[in-house]
């Protein structure tokens, strides 16, 4: 056999990687269970790629017969790539082709929706139907959505006026909060709880020691359930009933368990009860799975994620799959090769700091403690400084001062190798860092940072919007967030006006659309006058004949509905509707003929043609700053996202009494304000150049950066959340200690922040009246630490802009052929994702390739059948 | 199979899917549109049953790894295409949802693009291709009209003078070029090359249709009113002295599709009324 001769070690050779002796094992192994632990920086994603190929073209191991679960759609992209480009290095050797295009590869989401569709986990061979996916917001605005959110206070036996508040209070004690949006998000955390750890409602309704709150609870949950399915044509479903489906899925089919060879997970301290069951359902037949994560990371409690599941990985899986002592095998990957070994020291030290001891059995941990974790980057300079103790004005002078020189001095090529990472951006630390930063010329780039709505583009945007919708009224009601609300408001209708004196263009562009706003109400209403007039209702089928001469010959109306009215090409379309039993009524024809002429994306792109907007795209279209474009680009998002949820047509009748105003602003906007960043967003990665990334210790998760800032190490311990306490007793399993849950959060997740840096972690220390840092930085930031007045740059090493390790992948129809038609359209919509005015076409050649997809399939499988 | 089932079948899929899709995207379709977009399926499915039922794997992607552009990028080509593979012999058909004359008019887009799946397929599969063609789905302007005014005789006719199916001839000289020049974009792109045409291609017209770059291609992009190239070409088309946002851009909403679009979006949402609560 010639393949034989192939080994993987030549392989290694050839692309220049030597495996440490841990490594190497982890790649080869093959049978059974596999406990992989892997600290920071330690290769892991290399050893999942290459014991992925190792299966593939080693031991024969078909690609459709491999299920490798990721933590992102990035990481995923990255492995798929990474394996292809492995792959093709083989096939130059041997000739022998792979196709990995049916692999599974994805989140745990995404590989759910294609578990639900794929034919092996079918009963009758064809494809099951996929409910439509709600994501987060989509989540929130079911919910809070008034029809759904009464109807499930009312199915729980709520009182309309005090059910917000009662609500409120059960979750967070005190008086509770009379907000609706803080009942919806409470009832949102305690609903995906209970769909992650597979509550069913109806086994604890009937429990008479449920507090009747809790009760309430349930039931609304219950009917949630059952609205999602039933609720309209396609049922829905958000991210963690997904999974269930899955789940059904896979027990409805026999064979569910031997379909893949071979399950290999990543990033397994952060998997929740559902996906534990799904994963060990998936690898019953052959029981190879794969696991790969380090506890010290664990960062997503509040999606639902178990530590435990890692951390008792062994005896789990044990129990699960019968097997006997020792038949789990455990790798710990201990060689870091990312930080140098101050850092690595530093962050171990750390992390010991906290007792991770059970009470009862202190020989037992919360932590898989022995994993000896060693810098590879041995050296003896120091990399890890503080600042003085200080007030957090001269602290933030310090540290921006510490930027500018290693900037000046070459120790970075771009600021975007400079991280901030905080554990949250609403901190006030955070301001204060980015005007300190300021002062030296340098700008930041963090579209989640206190709240998206608060960057400089989004107050232009809807700075000019307010002048064109007008200024919402704030009202009489008042509240915490609805005051900072509206200081928003003020702050952006000041901008606006701002931007209308500097440029006249758009001034009068501004007052060109207001007046199309009253034209177009005035014309509603002068039409509404002719239909009282002739006694017509709105829901009166629209007679050409009888009606279009009266409609048209109204005094006063403007000539853009005239023509409309009038339209030859609109009055054959209304015949056919008329012949084929389905004529309009008046109600359309009005809304049609005075609906606006443009939505609020194609306001926003118009927008983008004067100069203070226009200058962001110049400034990406010239490579010298992508942060405002990028900004830009998440507003188009936004607004997409607001035609999806509530109205793409600017209809007359909304437009009246501001209604339109009000969804826009004190609806839509209000909830995106409120809602404020979102914690578990993908960071863009690489981040825009030219500027310093501000992020969140989650949105770090798995990236590297030379030069790490922390930007706040405090984090008060608020104790476990309400969340936690309410679900606990209705699980079966134990779990870390309640009252320790928010200690263990917060050493981890510093631990992450402080193990992304490579070859400097500079850490602020605040100290002055209310500032503070958080223990243990208390004790270890003490009088014989390295401080930033008496530290000697000269030492850090110079950092080069990482350039793009994997190979990317151009379609000819996506890439090629939109480039080449033009470059300025591919950068705006391809590269930086604008979100289209119009997704017609898409939606037209989506529709088409997917049935004849289906009726391929469907064809196929009839073929089959009778073969 | 009885084709009037599969025709049922095609129906329900149809309409799911559309659900789906504007469950999805937000993307309401205008009834018309929307029943064009199920001719095309059901038309497909009439006309080329033949091919239809010998598919034997549909919405193939295909990769062609480790490419190397002229500045040295490592880089991928993909794409998706379907086959029919039968014992003697395999056929690589790409489903687009052009009109015919379109795709005979960009003929050459298309020999490029097959060329070089052709290309992926034998590297990939190690499997001589013997046939490669482009099939398009949008019914002929007669056929349509025909089935619009019911008349059964003459969809029978034009249905039967239709042929969607353009084979393109698999060239292994013109792939080396092919791949060549999607390197170079590939570099383009890499290099962060992103300047618009020039007021001249802006100008250009095609040769298949009347309309010019800027009616057919920039009219459609969003992105227009911010682009220099774009603002250069409506300043210079409307023969005024001083190009003036004021006028934003007179000729520009092309109406019909304008109208389309909104009845589309105002019949798929229902006109309830909205409540607004702090």
């Amino acid at each position: 056999m010639e393949i034989k001769k192939f080994t993987i070690e030549d392989l290694w050779e050839q692309v220049d990687f030597e495996p440490n002796p841990e490594q190497k094992q982890a790649i080869k192994h093959v049978n059974g269970p596999l406990f992989l632990a892997a600290g920071p920086g330690s290769g892991k994603t290399r050893v999942l790629l290459w014991r992925t190929l190792n299966l593939i073209v080693f031991h024969d191991v078909s690609p459709e017969e491999i299920f490798l679960s990721t933590f992102t759609e990035k990481a995923a992209f990255q492995l798929r790539e990474g394996i292809r480009s492995l792959l093709a290095i083989v096939t130059n050797q041997t000739n022998q082709s792979f196709d990995i295009g049916r692999m599974f590869v994805g989140t745990a989401h995404s590989l759910c929706r294609r578990i639900i569709l794929d034919r092996r986990f079918s009963i009758d061979g064809n494809r099951n139907i996929v409910p439509v996916l709600l994501d987060d917001l989509g989540q929130y605005f079911f919910l809070s959505g008034s029809q759904t959110w009464n109807y499930l206070l009312e199915s729980a036996g709520f009182e309309d006026e005090e059910a917000n508040q009662e609500i409120n209070r059960f979750f967070d004690g005190g008086n509770g909060s009379l907000s609706k949006h803080k009942a919806v998000t409470n009832t949102r955390a305690l609903f995906n709880r209970l769909s992650e750890e597979c509550v069913d409602p109806a086994l604890f309704l009937s429990e008479e020691n449920n507090d009747l709150i809790f009760n309430r609870l349930l039931t609304m949950y219950k009917h949630y359930l059952h609205n999602l399915e039933n609720g309209s044509v396609i049922p829905k479903t958000d991210f963690a009933l997904l999974q269930q489906a899955a789940l059904e899925t896979l027990e409805s089919c026999e064979t569910s368990g031997d379909v893949f060879q071979h399950i290999i997970i990543d990033e397994y301290q952060d998997t929740n009860t559902i996906q534990e069951r799904l994963f060990f359902k998936l690898a019953q037949g052959q029981k190879n799975i794969c696991v790969v994560g380090d506890d010290d990371q664990a960062l997503y409690r509040f999606r639902g994620a178990t530590v435990e599941n890692f951390v008792d990985f062994p005896e789990r899986s044990r129990s699960n799959f019968q097997l006997e002592e020792n038949a789990v095998r455990r790798i710990t990957l201990s060689t870091n090769y990312r930080s140098l070994e101050n850092i690595v020291d530093f962050y171990k030290e750390f992390i010991e700091t906290c007792d991770w001891c059970h009470k009862e059995n202190p020989e037992r941990q919360y932590r898989v403690h022995d994993k000896n974790l060693q810098a590879d980057r041995k050296s003896s300079t120091t990399a890890v400084v503080a600042s003085m103790p200080g007030h957090p004005d001269d602290v933030c002078e310090e540290i921006a001062s510490l930027v500018h020189a290693l900037i000046k001095e070459g120790k970075v090529e771009d600021p975007s190798q400079i991280a901030f990472l905080y554990p949250s951006l609403k901190s006030k630390q955070v301001g204060r860092m980015r005007d300190a930063l300021g002062k030296h010329g340098y700008s930041v780039y963090a579209p989640r940072a206190g709240r998206f709505l608060e960057v400089d583009e989004a107050v232009d945007i809807f700075g000019v919007f307010s002048h064109i919708f007008g200024k919402p009224e704030k009202g009489d009601y008042s509240g915490t967030d609805y005051n900072e609300f509206f200081s928003w408001i003020d702050h952006i209708h000041k901008r606006g006006k701002d931007l209308l004196k500097s440029d006249k263009h758009l001034k009068d562009y501004v007052r060109d659309r207001k007046a199309e706003i009253q034209t177009a109400i005035g014309d509603y209403s002068t039409l509404l006058k002719i239909l009282e007039l002739n006694h017509w209702d709105l829901t009166q089928v629209y007679d050409i004949g009888l009606m279009k001469r009266k409609l048209h010959g109204a005094p006063g109306l403007s000539d853009k509905v005239r023509k409309s009215l009038s339209s030859a090409r609109f009055e054959r379309i209304v015949k056919k509707r008329i012949e084929s039993g389905s004529p309009y009524d008046l109600r359309y024809i009005l809304l049609r003929a005075t609906s606006l002429d443009w939505s609020v994306l194609e306001l926003f792109y118009q927008l983008c043609g004067f100069e203070n907007f226009k200058h962001m795209y110049d400034l990406a279209e010239k490579g010298k700053d992508e942060g405002p474009i990028c900004n830009l680009s998440l507003i188009s998002q936004y607004l997409a996202r607001f035609m999806d949820e509530f109205r793409a047509v600017i209809t007359a009748p909304s437009l009246v009494e501001d209604k339109f105003q009000r969804l826009l602003f004190v609806v839509f906007l209000y909830a995106i304000f409120r809602l404020g960043e979102s914690e578990y967003e993908d960071a863009d990665d690489p981040f825009p150049k030219g500027r310093i990334p501000f992020l969140t210790i989650h949105q770090a998760k798995g990236l590297e950066f030379p030069i790490v800032v922390l930007g706040n190490p405090r984090k008060r311990n608020n104790g476990p959340q309400p969340v936690e306490c309410l679900v606990r007793p209705l699980l079966v399993r134990e779990g870390e200690p309640l009252d320790r849950l928010a200690e263990f959060d917060i050493m981890r997740m510093f631990y992450v922040a402080l193990s992304r840096a490579q070859n400097l972690l500079v850490i602020p220390h605040w100290k002055s009246q209310g500032n503070y840092i958080s223990q243990p930085f208390r004790e270890m930031l003490n009088d014989e630490f390295p401080r930033i007045p008496n530290y000697n740059i000269s030492r850090v090493p110079s950092a080069r802009l990482a350039e793009r390790d994997l190979m990317r992948n151009f379609s000819f129809t996506g890439d090629y052929l939109l480039y080449k038609r033009c470059p300025r359209e591919y950068m705006v919509f391809r590269k930086y994702g604008f979100a289209p005015s119009t997704t017609q076409t898409y939606a037209f050649g989506r529709l088409v390739h997917q049935t004849l997809e289906d009726l391929h399939l469907f064809l196929i499988s009839k073929r089959e059948e009778e073969a | 199979m009885n084709d009037e089932l599969i025709e049922v079948f095609l129906r329900e899929r149809f309409d799911d899917n559309f659900e789906r899709i504007q469950e999805e995207t937000g993307t309401g379709l205008a009834p018309d549109i929307r029943e064009m977009a199920f001719q095309q399926v059901l038309y497909y499915w009439r006309k080329l049953k033949g091919i239809a039922n010998r598919v034997t794997e549909t919405e193939v992607r295909l990769n062609l790894p480790c490419q190397r552009t002229p500045e040295g990028r490592e880089y991928g080509i993909e794409g998706v295409v379907d086959i029919v593979r039968e014992e003697d012999q395999t056929i690589m058909y790409d489903i687009k949802t052009h009109e015919v004359e379109y795709a005979r008019a960009h003929r050459n887009d298309y020999a490029q693009q097959l060329n070089i799946y052709t290309h992926i397929w034998q590297i990939l599969r190690e499997q001589q291709l013997d046939q490669t063609a482009v099939i398009t789905t949008a019914l002929p302007k007669k056929l349509r009209e025909a089935i619009v005014n019911g008349d059964e005789s003459t969809v029978k006719k034009e249905l039967s003078a239709w042929d969607p199916v353009i084979d393109i001839p698999f060239d292994p000289q013109e792939v080396e070029t092919a791949i060549q020049e999607f390197g170079e974009i590939v570099d383009q792109i890499e290099d962060g090359i992103f300047s618009p045409p020039g007021v001249s291609r802006l100008r250009s017209r095609t040769t298949d249709d009347r309309l010019t770059f800027a009616q057919r291609i920039c009219r459609n992009c969003d992105a227009r009113f911010s682009c220099r190239s774009y603002r250069l070409f409506a300043k210079s088309s409307s023969g005024a002295s001083e190009f003036s946002f004021n006028s934003y851009f007179p000729d520009d909403l092309a109406d019909w599709e304008q109208e389309e679009r909104q009845r589309g979006q105002l019949e798929a949402e229902t006109e309830s009324e909205f409540s607004i609560e702090v």
